[in-house]
């Protein structure tokens, strides 16, 4: 065993763990943004915010599924789902996001914003890893 | 042989012009048609579109990659994910900008 074997375990177990502290940070990020949403446009904006960043949190869960369920096909691992219901739960993704958007240009037109501005909330969990990434790296290499 | 292809295309060109110039000629403040939906429409197609594409592509190459090397998984399940979620909000950029100029 080398001396850089165990570090390089560690990396790798680091980065397994990135799909789980996405989902962490989408969680962390959700009310802190809902709060300063709240404080600088009202509750109606903090409200439109909070359901995008839910709809967006179930696209990326589900999304998570259906990758899961393409990889159990393509490693042809036992643990098999029925095409249709892979296929159902992709689309149903966009019906959901499209069921949200009307019910909230109908209820509260002005929480609309904060709606679309919600549904961004995978990418901010994304550049939060992103960093989180960098600075893992940038102090292993030292 | 090649000439002949090169005049197709420039004919074509033209006549789609020939089409675009009246249309463009109908503007103004009063009677004339709001081509901003129609912009927005043709956008969104076009993000729509090529984010399909470029969906349709990453999974295509994992899926190869995960039949090749299933030791791999994990690394390339995680790159398809974060893949396919920033394919997706690109179309979603799309619909936010075209929301904005479209209000």
């Amino acid at each position: 065993m080398t001396a850089g074997e165990p570090v390089f375990q560690d990396g790798e177990a680091f980065y397994s763990e990135a799909l789980h502290r996405i989902s962490r940070n989408m969680l962390i990020v959700v009310p802190l943004l809902a709060c300063a949403a709240w404080w600088k446009f009202g509750w109606r904006v903090a409200i439109g915010l909070a359901a995008g960043c839910s709809i967006a949190y179930l696209n990326f869960h589900w999304l998570k599924r259906v990758v899961t369920a393409l990889a159990d096909r393509a490693t042809q691992t036992q643990r098999k789902q029925s095409s249709a219901g892979v296929v159902l739960r992709f689309l149903l993704r966009y019906l959901l996001m499209a069921f949200a958007a009307y019910v909230m240009i109908k209820r509260w037109p002005g929480s609309l914003n904060g709606l679309l501005a919600g549904l961004f909330l995978p990418v901010a969990a994304v550049l939060w890893e992103a960093a989180h990434e960098l600075v893992f790296s940038a102090t292993r290499e030292r | 042989m090649r000439t002949l292809s090169t005049l197709k295309y420039l004919f074509m060109a033209l006549s789609v012009m020939s089409f675009a110039t009246p249309l463009l000629a109908q503007g103004g403040t009063t009677g004339g048609f709001d081509v901003v939906p129609i912009a927005a429409g043709f956008s969104m197609a076009i993000a729509s579109g090529l984010c399909a594409l470029g969906q349709g592509k990453a999974t295509a190459g994992a899926a190869e990659a995960l039949a090749r090397n299933p030791g791999a998984r994990a690394g390339i399940q995680l790159a398809l994910i974060l893949g396919l979620a920033l394919i997706e909000s690109l179309a979603l950029y799309t619909f936010v900008i075209i929301f904005v100029k479209v209000k």
